[in-house]
């Protein structure tokens, strides 16, 4: 009854009023209308700077050298023999491997601490997760300070608990200025893998571990049965984004040791900074980012995979 | 094989106070089954038993032995969880074995024993799967596999059907019964369903509010309720209370209901110890104890009465019939094709025998 009420009244009503030719194909493409914007932005911002970076490498975009001449796989061959360009690379895998490897053992540790109940649990958590919220650039300004020769902290500390005089120079001389480097990306970074790390811990299901104690598990063979295969997914996830980050590593290198001394601390960000920015060899620099993203695919899409397969499990 | 003796038992969560003084002893062998609704706190006591929580005060004993400090391994108990708690990322065999190997038992024997618990409970075919590749009732088997293995002193079970769907939580009772037939170890079983604690239970523990309201077999309890509390837990579709004031006189005891609009008589020898006259009463009486009546009356002990029937709800083999005495609604479990529709007025003779008479204001058995 009432269905046919509404029908009468829709008829009643008429049709609905004509469009322009115009508004008629808007209309039509409407959805189209909606993402053009978008589209454009990424076209221009993301998509023709990337196809450009690739015809800069195969050309001569030298800023000391005049002309745009077409120049082959010379950029990248210019990389290549460039044994600062290797070494950076090796160091990029060197510091970001060791970095997540300590982060993640030390996060580990400190979530499985978490997980207990124990007073003033809350406050030392919310300072736990402080250097996250700090841009690199100042926790490479402050270990700096810490670290310098030799007004810095560090060094006094040392002597005074080793009971002789320590002359470290912690930010010029091989091996230490690796540790140092490494030292400020463990305590900015480990933060992160504890968070990630104590949210797989406590998604857990309790009466797993109740289950193994009853069953007399020991607490060995519960960490490697119960706890690490649950906590499979998210330790990639962890180490798939920290790893990705750690690979870029740029700030702390600029503020701490500006790639020194000599060129002992480029990293891979690093080098192609300096060809590109300083030195203006642009061709070299965009054939090494190129070369670079290559090497960075292969990490991800090792891990990716990795990811979604421990995902789907 | 082990009894266990439970005293004074208390816990507490901060303010809480969960279970209040629980004084309990389970025989050797018994299947006692912990009943009650949620929050009675019979999952804690079950937990404190196997070690999973502390003890506030109070004291249990496992075989003579007490054992509040004991950790939960090293009390020989195994338990069943509500949802499992399997090891997700082992085999049903490395599941059920996997208490075996913490014990440091050879392989040879852990695979036999698997191998025997497997084909008690039927899932000897699932041995390579994962639990996820398996049904609830398959898990379930398997929990309880994991459970049997061991050959514990003591079996746990914490609400083990609950997650099952009827058919198969039918199914699985009758198994877990008759587990505890052919193994006989003690078994203390948590639940909330009446059903599963009348069928299973050897002794039926009912809690409330964290004290136990009644122990004892389960027909005992069925038959005998020592308060209002438990004549409406037990039973399905429940008792129906009926206010009314005692009576006593010369021709001995009656309830009138409402304003003496019905006066049902007492049969003569039911003990009323420590009731007066004219104090307020609820009369008991369950579904099962109103019937249709037929030929003669049935004489003392049985109150014929006229009724309308005013809902009817056929269950195939009985029918549920609701009909208002004294205007209050009573339900009677009739014979499947003693009223045919609704709206129907009968004769029925309700057994008073059967029924249960409480005081009103300690609610409490009379």
């Amino acid at each position: 009854m009432s269905e046919t009420n509404v029908i009468r009244r829709l008829e009643a009503a008429g049709l609905p009023p004509q469009l322009s030719r115009f508004g008629e194909w808007a209309d039509r493409h409407f959805k189209w209308v909606l993402v053009a914007p978008a589209v454009l932005l990424i076209l221009a911002l993301s998509i023709y700077p990337l196809v450009y970076s690739l015809v800069v490498s195969f050309i001569n975009f030298d800023f000391q050298v005049p002309g745009h001449a077409f120049v082959g796989f010379k950029n990248f061959e210019r990389v290549i023999a460039d044994p600062v360009a290797r070494w950076s690379l090796v160091l990029t895998a060197f510091l970001s491997f060791s970095s997540v490897a300590i982060e993640f053992i030390l996060g580990f540790a400190v979530a499985m601490t978490m997980m207990r109940s124990f007073p003033g649990r809350g406050l030392i958590m919310s300072i736990l997760i402080v250097p996250l919220f700090i841009s690199p650039v100042i926790v490479g300004q402050t270990f700096t300070l810490l670290l310098q020769r030799p007004f810095g902290p560090t060094n006094y500390v040392l002597s005074a608990l080793l009971g002789n005089e320590v002359t470290i120079s912690w930010l010029t001389e091989s091996p230490y200025i690796y540790f140092s480097l490494i030292l400020a990306d463990v305590w900015q970074w480990t933060p992160f893998m504890f968070v990630i790390l104590l949210a797989g811990l406590t998604a857990i299901p309790p009466n797993l571990y109740e289950a193994a104690e009853l069953d007399g598990v020991g607490p060995w063979q519960v960490f490697w049965s119960i706890t690490v295969p649950h906590l499979g997914p998210m330790i990639l996830l962890a180490i798939t984004f920290r790893l990705l980050d750690a690979i870029r590593l740029f700030d702390t290198i600029f503020i701490m040791t500006g790639g020194g001394p000599g060129t002992s601390t480029y990293t891979a960000s690093y080098y192609l900074y300096t060809i590109g920015f300083t030195q203006f060899h642009l061709s070299q620099a965009t054939a090494g980012s190129w070369l670079f993203l290559i090497f960075t695919a292969l990490v991800v899409v090792f891990l990716v995979r990795r990811l979604l397969k421990a995902e789907t499990n | 094989m082990a009894e266990v003796k439970i005293t004074s038992l208390h816990k507490k969560y901060g303010a809480f106070h969960a279970v209040r003084g629980i004084d309990l002893e389970i025989p050797d062998g018994e299947f006692t089954v912990l009943v009650g609704p949620s929050g009675c706190g019979k999952s804690t006591l079950l937990r404190m038993i196997a070690g999973l929580e502390e003890i506030t005060d109070g004291e249990i004993e496992i075989a003579g032995e007490v054992v509040n400090e004991m950790r939960p391994r090293d009390r020989d108990v195994a338990m069943v969880f509500q949802d499992y708690a399997l090891y997700p990322h082992m085999s049903v065999s490395r599941n059920i074995g996997f208490g075996l190997k913490a014990r440091k038992m050879s392989k040879a024997e852990i695979d036999g024993r698997v191998r025997a618990a497997a084909e008690m409970l039927g899932i000897t075919d699932l041995l390579d799967r994962l639990p996820r590749q398996i049904s609830g009732g398959q898990r379930q088997r398997v929990a309880i596999g994991r459970a049997i293995v061991r050959s514990p002193r003591i079996f746990l079970f914490d609400e083990p059907l609950s997650n099952l769907d009827a058919q198969l939580r039918d199914e699985m009772r009758g198994e877990i019964k008759r587990l505890h037939q052919d193994i006989s170890t003690t078994m203390i079983y948590v639940t909330h369903d009446q059903i599963e604690a009348m069928t299973l239970a050897d002794r039926i523990v009912l809690m409330r509010d964290g004290v136990i309201e009644q122990q004892g077999a389960p027909l005992d309890l069925f038959e005998r309720p020592a308060s209002i509390f438990v004549a409406g837990f037990l039973g399905s579709p429940k008792m129906t209370f009926l206010p009314g004031r005692l009576e006593i006189g010369d021709k001995g005891a009656a309830v009138a209901l409402g304003d003496g609009a019905v006066v049902i008589p007492l049969p003569a020898d039911r003990p009323l110890a420590g009731a007066t006259n004219g104090m307020s009463v609820i009369l008991g009486v369950r579904p099962e104890h109103v019937s249709r009546a037929k030929g003669q009356d049935l004489g003392p002990g049985h109150l014929r009465q006229e009724v309308a029937i005013d809902l009817l709800q056929p269950t195939g083999s009985r029918s549920y019939a609701t009909f208002k005495l004294a205007g209050m609604p009573v339900m009677a479990e009739l014979e499947a094709h003693d009223v045919s529709r609704p709206g129907e007025t009968i004769a029925v003779d309700i057994n008073l025998n059967r029924a249960s008479l409480f005081d009103a204001a300690s609610e409490k058995a009379i």
